[in-house]
């Protein structure tokens, strides 16, 4: 029963920092002590979420309240432990990196202490026993954010990226607070735990309505596609830590919120709901990855990149509850077990390569991965740490992204278990679905790796780039992490597996792993496989030939030669591969979701292009935009200038409103 | 069934067999020519020279020099004198060193070229008589 | 024999590295004899040679039969294939194909202008290859036809001897055919 008093003390430490760092001024070795004390604040999430994980729900804590507002009213829950070791984690690589990245002002004094109080509205947020601690703690958050992302407010873009970001978490925030509305005044409780209690009592319309409001709500803050359009737009603009944050931490704020809905409040229902969810999870992921695969700016391309796994997480939720909707306890557990999984994963790499994105982009200046090349030779810390994130999210065997996703394809392909062909066939087409996501993840982290960091520099500033002075200690501990939750893989699936417990009432632990090292997805006539052992096969089936190879080369050394070319005079680096002609492939295939707008322009009409350059463009169509942002936005407008005349600012009108608000309340009151 | 397996059928293997028989599909072909050393006068040698567009020939004092691995076969110098340069008919012709390419003819000298032997046809074009 | 030489050491031992060498020379000529990888190089022909080197791999000729196959990666190839009098601007990719290829190798000319002929030496070509790479056989032709070809790579390999040494292009009074020209 340790986890709520260690959240309490990431809380006061987080708490303490941001008032510190705003009175203490903005020296360098203050910001580092402060900064020190905000990583000690998520060593203590951190441990408080992993013994929330395997110590089961605490009791709910209230404090204060009134009647009008409601209490504050904590609990740490299961599900909720690998969110809050997740943000512990974050907080702890952020903590590391801040002080040698941000530039030791006033202003970087301000935003430590937002960033602090963010961390601290997460952790509530995740904490939450009661609706209206859950809002405000949510609401929060989201503001809390959006000046996050405006640390450079005059720059180009920023204010657009913030505004996005926020306008679709208020968006969301609505749609939330009416699930929450509803759910608390058909169960007549505002406490999370008894909501969840009487849940059944609920009449099934409402439930599922609930759900609806609750899924899109909380989809405009994990990304859900078409409500996705804020993290290309923010991710870029936000510094690289308040981007990893974003994409480490906020994002899986709206999944935990999907999972709290789907797996403590509303478990039982319909199994549309649950096929609804994959669905949506399955083309998010889908779509997220083909416009990561367009994108040149790096940011962008692993926002993109998170909209995919997020994709991903919720299609693993969304099969779980078809599951549970055909009786298929076992596999209900084990996919939610999957997702979560995936969560601390993509927590992990995901902050890992956000905050090198920063470290690259401070040394070289720029974010375009067309102007970068061989940062590998110049910057090798930097790229040895990319590379171990990239091999983690590309879901690489056997690293920490590829048990995950077998974890979540093993549960898919069971889908004939449900006993119905149609949703074994919807489960087995979200399963292809993912394989193709899969796929294209691969390909695009050869791209989003290999153009940065090897061949040979594209510009001047890739060829000065230096790693001197950048951090180094925050992204090595995510990597550090990644490797555990790899080769921990029994360790971290044991301690799933009794959060699971408790959440589920599922016992899955001597179903998932019968001997300690295989890992059996739920059924054991399906299939089975073993983090360790397949480490080990890898290790030894690399290490032999290269035992071999050290023992039998020639002892009079070897020539080294230059790589053959082609016999060129030279290889310029404007010959190599760039980052939009790799992935032009797929702009040719999925051209009909591209729909690309080119548009060429000739100095001159001679066809042949001899005289003066020609001006090429091409940019996907921005379809998200264009048919539902842009109609909703002109639809808002027309209806605010419709009801414009009403505030004509006119004192005798407005006295006329009261006048006549007043008679309406009489004659209620009267009648 | 295609008609060119049965015709494949009926031809039968049409890989040759060379280097172990020989293979006579190069006959045809232009090949180097040959000279005839005493149809050579000094000025029929440096006429052929003069015409050689590969710089195959050349004269040095009483030797005309051919090198046969500038040689084109194009037949210019048996087009100028037929009589005194035919094909060879050689067209195995590769060297380890590229001297064994160079060939040394030797020419007539002063001597007036003197029919000998049974010869059908005219004189060789423009040989003349005593000129050096 | 005995007696001093040029360099200081005796006649005999120079024998003896003479020995050592060609013994080499025929244990790797043995090698490629069985199975030789063979990479052509175009430095700026008229294509008629390409066009009789591609015929060697047709029915007719099948140099695979003798164990030749076409590669084109250097690093694959023991034999450079070379055509073309050598344009100057292809120096540097001609050295390069030539260094990528690991030892032991050997070079073929191929044709007339490879050999000196069709393209005197100007700012534009060297007129042959003899001053850029080091050339192991001398194949003449323009083209050299398919058999001239296998010829040639036969003889690089020792596995036929060269004819054209003994060869003297000279014909007696004698018109062989009996009097046409």
């Amino acid at each position: 029963m340790t986890s709520l008093p260690l959240m309490y003390g990431a809380a006061a430490a987080w708490a303490l920092t941001a008032l510190a760092v705003v009175a203490g001024g903005a020296s360098r070795p203050w910001i580092r002590a402060c900064c020190a004390m905000s990583g000690l604040g998520g060593a203590a999430a951190l441990a408080g979420g992993v013994s929330s994980l395997l110590s089961g729900d605490s009791r709910v804590v209230t404090a204060g309240g009134s009647v009008v507002v409601g209490s504050l009213q904590l609990q740490a829950t299961s599900l909720a432990g690998v969110f809050v070791a997740l943000l512990g984690l974050v907080a702890v690589a952020t903590a590391a990196f801040v002080p040698r990245y941000h530039e030791p002002s006033r202003a970087t004094g301000l935003y430590l202490a937002v960033y602090n109080l963010a961390l601290l509205a997460s952790l509530a947020v995740l904490a939450a026993g009661g609706v209206v601690t859950f809002l405000v703690a949510w609401e929060t958050m989201a503001l809390l954010c959006y000046l996050l992302i405006l640390r450079r407010p005059r720059r180009d873009d920023v204010a657009g990226g913030a505004f996005w970001f926020l306008a679709l978490s208020e968006t969301g925030f609505v749609l939330i607070v009416a699930a929450f509305v509803i759910l608390a005044a058909k169960t007549h409780s505002m406490q999370l735990d008894v909501i969840a209690a009487r849940a059944h009592l609920v009449p099934g319309a409402w439930r599922d309505t609930a759900f609806l409001l609750a899924l899109t709500g909380f989809g405009f803050k994990a990304g859900l596609v078409p409500l996705h359009v804020w993290l290309p737009a923010a991710h870029p603009v936000a510094p690289a830590d308040g981007s990893a944050f974003l994409s480490g931490l906020i994002v899986k704020l709206g999944v935990y919120g999907i999972a709290l809905f789907a797996f403590r409040l509303l478990p039982e229902g319909p199994a549309w709901r649950g096929i609804l969810t994959m669905a949506a999870g399955a083309a998010t992921a889908a779509i997220g990855i083909l416009y990561a695969l367009n994108e040149r700016d790096i940011k962008r391309f692993l926002a993109y990149s998170t909209i995919e796994n997020i994709g991903i997480i919720v299609t693993a939720f969304g099969a779980a509850m078809t599951f549970l909707a055909y009786g298929q306890r076992l596999l209900w557990a084990f996919l939610l077990l999957a997702g979560l999984y995936h969560v601390a994963n993509h927590g992990s790499y995901k902050t890992l390569l956000f905050l090198e994105a920063g470290v690259v982009e401070h040394a070289t200046g720029t974010r375009d991965m067309d102007r970068l090349g061989g940062l590998a030779h110049r910057m090798p810390r930097a790229s040895v740490i990319t590379f171990a994130g990239t091999l983690g999210i590309a879901a690489l065997p056997p690293f920490n992204g590829f048990v995950s996703e077998w974890l979540i394809f093993q549960g898919l392909f069971q889908g004939f278990r449900t006993g119905s062909h149609l949703v074994a066939i919807l489960i087995v087409l979200a399963a292809a679905t993912l394989g193709l996501t899969g796929g294209l993840a691969i390909y695009a982290f050869v791209r989003g790796y290999g153009i940065p960091f090897l061949g040979m520099p594209r510009t001047r500033q890739a060829a000065d780039a230096s790693e001197a002075g950048q951090p180094v200690a925050g992204p090595a501990l995510l990597a550090v992490a990644c490797a555990a939750l790899a080769v921990g893989a029994p360790v971290v699936l044991t301690a799933l597996a009794r959060a699971m417990r408790t959440v589920t009432g599922v016992a899955l632990r001597p179903v998932l792993l019968p001997g300690n090292l295989t890992v059996i997805p739920a059924h054991t006539n399906f299939s089975g496989f073993s983090p360790t052992y397949l480490t080990v096969f890898l290790l030894a089936v690399l290490a032999v030939p290269a035992l071999i190879y050290l023992a039998g080369r020639p002892r009079a050394g070897s020539v080294i030669v230059p790589v053959w070319d082609g016999g060129l005079v030279a290889f310029k680096p404007r010959m190599q591969y760039s980052a939009m002609t790799f992935s032009a492939p797929t702009r040719v295939t999925f051209d009909a979701l591209y729909r690309p707008e080119v548009s060429v322009r000739r100095a001159s009409d001679d066809p042949a292009g001899r005289s003066g350059p020609v001006h090429y463009e091409s940019q996907a169509s921005p379809v998200f935009d264009r048919y539902l942002y842009r109609p909703v936005i002109c639809a808002v407008e027309w209806l605010a200038d419709f009801v414009r005349p009403l505030q004509s600012g006119d004192v005798n009108l407005y006295l006329f409103y009261v006048f006549a608000a007043v008679i309406v309340a009489y004659l209620l009151g009267a009648l | 069934m295609p008609l060119w397996f049965l015709r494949g059928l009926r031809r039968g293997v049409v890989t040759t067999r060379y280097p172990a028989r020989a293979d006579g599909s190069a006959t045809a072909l232009p090949t180097p020519p040959a000279f005839r050393p005493d149809a050579l006068t000094r000025e029929l040698a440096d006429r052929l020279a003069a015409v050689c567009p590969s710089r195959a020939l050349a004269r040095n004092a009483s030797v005309l020099i051919f090198d046969v691995g500038a040689c084109t076969a194009c037949g210019r110098c048996r087009e100028q004198a037929p009589g005194a340069v035919t094909a060879s008919g050689e067209f195995e012709l590769a060297a380890t060193d590229r001297a064994h390419l160079v060939k040394r003819i030797p020419l007539l000298g002063d001597e007036t070229a003197r029919r000998s032997g049974p010869t059908a046809g005219q004189a060789p074009a423009g040989s003349q008589r005593g000129q050096a | 024999m005995t007696g001093e030489t040029s360099r200081g050491g005796s006649v005999q031992e120079t024998a003896g590295i003479q020995e050592t060498a060609d013994e080499l020379r025929r244990s790797v000529a043995s090698q490629f004899g069985r199975s030789l990888h063979i990479r052509t190089l175009d430095t700026g022909s008229c294509a008629a040679c390409e066009q009789e080197i591609r015929l060697l791999a047709a029915p007719h000729y099948d140099l695979h039969r003798l164990g030749f196959f076409f590669t084109p990666a250097p690093r694959h190839a023991d034999l450079l294939m070379v055509t073309g009098p050598m344009i100057r601007a292809f120096d540097i990719a001609a050295r390069k194909t030539y260094e990528a290829m690991p030892g032991p190798k050997l070079v073929v000319a191929t044709g007339a202008c490879a050999l000196g002929g069709v393209y005197p030496s100007d700012a534009f070509t060297h007129g042959g290859i003899g001053e850029t790479l080091p050339v192991d056989v001398w194949i003449p032709g323009c083209p050299p036809s398919p058999l001239a070809l296998l010829q040639g790579l036969l003889v690089a390999v020792d596995r036929l001897a060269g004819k054209v040494r003994d060869l003297s292009f000279m014909r007696d009074s004698l018109m062989p055919d009996g009097g046409h020209q």
